[in-house]
């Protein structure tokens, strides 16, 4: 049995099959283009590096190793020339980085609204308080009678941690989101199954990113402050920061944006980039401005 | 095969030489290559799930709390939802597929039974993302108003991917027992139409005890699938965690969301756990249950699927 198992390997046989498994090699040329950062940046990031790609030829590798944080730590480090970033940076990024010239330039803005379904907003939720979401999402809230609407259990659609949209709706009820605690919803994924499930489910109420509640299938509930003042999730709420859930995104570079990294963020701030930035869910710059 | 052995030795006999043909090695390698690769990969699950084990321990498999950012990782809310969900796929796929099956192989005519088993093929063959979009288009609203009376809290529930899977495995539980069934050969049929049974009893006390195990086979098989399946599941199945029931027997938890080992290894989560070794022991530690299951499962049933001495 050893013999012939032995010749079943004299045969070389196995020669072919090496150049298959073999990973494809990659020219690490000197004009790559390398950007890392936000997955919530990386979305219409990537999709402008592909339009330039084809376009303009131009060599990018578009990378999401480790968040934000990977990103402003990999152009820091010099690895990357632009960075892709969810969040301001922070002063303890600038002690870390002294020598670092760090550049955020804004692409555009996250906001999430806390969209609910139709029989919610005619039953009357149309603001909550911020301590009604907690108590909402911390399960002591289970239905929608105790926050002056229909009499209904809350099926809550969480959106999966790890999700930019999750982030900035713990960040915004906890200040920070690694101190959200345990709870357990349904889970759902992207802007489309999210609408698609609250728009479907009497009493739901989900996180989403805020262009996609259209206000005919999802509706977008206000927040409703100390002061009894309802603050609307629109864009000119979301620009002067009276609408708190949300966060800037940005490319980070270091110093002024130079040769390829200028060509990307001059395309993404253009309005074709700019749609890009709102087709994955975020407000443009000009949504900002108004 | 009786006829055809003592030809293929004589000729091996006469050719020693040529034993290792071009096509001979390359089936070896091949099949070797393919044994090879599950060797690595069982062996690779093992290894990489280690942390989990150190962990959790074997209390990993009866946990019931899966809360990665406290570092509790508890298999069990999930291999209930699988084994849940499956279920209610078998017990809807296997009445319809076996009977569907008699009456194709049994009843209806030559010809028609090659269009029937065409299609049904077909349908075997359909991706299942798409089966997965179907659910979340028409199945999870059905399923929603026809549950109203019970008061659900979404059309997302272990029944909705039940039946999702159900209809996903019906091809494959039919077309195997229609061929089980067509391995009964002929001449007993018409024997026993000779002895005057009419052919309900020749199917009943002729065919179906000797395709039996070939039915079970093909029932396992299908298991098999619905064990594995991810992204339909994934769909319409809620994915919600830690919902072990209070009662494992009530109906209740069938109309809720759950969460399946395949969902949650299909979720995000996946991702995240990518940068944290114990984190993504526990995801990989899922990974190796759900194989110990469907090797299981399909090693029953290809097992039951050889024919029996003295069958052809």
């Amino acid at each position: 049995m050893h013999a012939r198992l032995a010749l079943a390997f004299r045969v070389p046989l196995f020669a072919p099959l090496l150049f298959v498994l073999l990973p494809t090699v990659w020219a690490a040329g000197a004009s790559t283009l390398r950007i890392n950062g936000s997955t919530t940046v990386n979305l219409p990031v990537a999709e402008a590096a592909e339009i330039l790609r084809a376009e303009k030829k131009m060599d990018i590798e578009v990378d999401t190793q480790g968040g934000s944080a990977g990103g402003i730590s990999a152009l820091s480090d010099g690895l990357v020339q632009v960075g892709m970033s969810s969040k301001h940076l922070s002063d303890a990024d600038r002690v870390r980085y002294p020598k670092v010239a760090f550049k955020e330039i804004q692409i555009g803005e996250d906001a999430v609204a806390l969209a609910v379904s139709r029989d919610v907003w005619e039953g009357g939720v149309r603001a909550l308080t911020k301590p009604q979401v907690r108590e909402i999402y911390e399960g002591r809230i289970k239905n929608w009678r105790e926050v002056g609407g229909p009499d209904r259990r809350i099926a809550f659609f969480n959106k999966e941690p790890g999700r930019g949209t999750w982030e900035v709706f713990a960040h915004w009820l906890y200040g920070d989101a690694k101190k959200a605690p345990q709870v357990n919803f349904p889970e759902v994924g992207g802007n489309e199954e999210t609408r698609n499930k609250v728009a479907s489910t009497r009493g739901a109420v989900s996180q989403l990113s805020f262009s996609w509640a259209d206000g005919k299938t999802v509706f977008a509930l206000g927040i409703k402050g100390e002061d009894g003042m309802v603050i609307q999730p629109t864009a000119e709420n979301t620009a002067s920061h009276a609408y708190a859930m949300s966060r800037p995104l940005f490319l980070l570079t270091n110093g002024e944006p130079t040769a390829e990294a200028k060509t990307l963020i001059d395309f993404v701030l253009s309005p074709r980039g700019q749609d890009l930035v709102k087709k994955h869910g975020y407000l443009r710059l000009q949504d900002l401005k108004q | 095969m009786t006829t055809v052995a003592p030809a293929a030795r004589s000729l091996a006999g006469n050719l020693p030489r040529r034993r290792w043909s071009a096509t001979r090695s390359l089936s070896y390698g091949f099949s070797a290559l393919a044994a090879g690769f599950v060797v690595v990969l069982a062996v690779l699950f093992v290894w990489q799930s280690i942390p989990a084990w150190r962990h959790e321990g074997l209390g990993f498999l009866p946990g019931k709390k899966w809360f990665y950012p406290q570092e509790q990782f508890g298999a069990l809310a999930m291999i209930y939802g699988t084994v849940i969900v499956s279920l209610i796929a078998l017990l809807l796929a296997a009445p319809i597929g076996i009977g569907a099956a008699i009456f194709s192989a049994e009843f209806i005519p030559r010809r028609l039974q090659l269009a029937v088993k065409v299609l049904i093929e077909l349908l075997a063959g359909i991706p299942s993302v798409v089966y997965g979009l179907l659910g979340i288009l028409f199945l999870r609203d059905w399923i929603y108003r026809a549950l109203t009376p019970f008061d659900p809290l979404s059309g997302d529930t272990l029944l909705t991917a039940g039946i999702l899977l159900a209809v996903m495995i019906l091809p494959t539980v039919m077309t195997l027992c229609d061929d089980a069934l067509r391995g009964v050969p002929s001449a007993q049929r018409q024997a026993a139409r000779g002895l005057g049974l009419t052919q309900t009893e020749v199917v009943l006390s002729v065919c179906l005890p000797q395709a039996a195990r070939g039915m079970v086979a093909a029932v396992l098989l299908a298991l098999g699938r619905a064990l594995g399946e991810a992204i339909a599941v994934f769909l319409v199945v809620g994915r919600q965690d830690n919902q072990w029931p209070a009662n494992p027997f009530s109906l209740r938890p069938l109309i809720e969301s759950g969460q399946t080992l395949t969902s949650k290894l299909a979720s995000s989560e996946t991702n995240i756990a990518y940068g944290d070794p114990l984190h993504w022991a526990a995801i990989v530690g899922l990974g190796l249950v759900l194989l110990a299951m469907t090797v299981t499962v399909t090693l029953v049933g290809t097992q039951l699927m050889r024919p029996r001495e003295g069958h052809a």
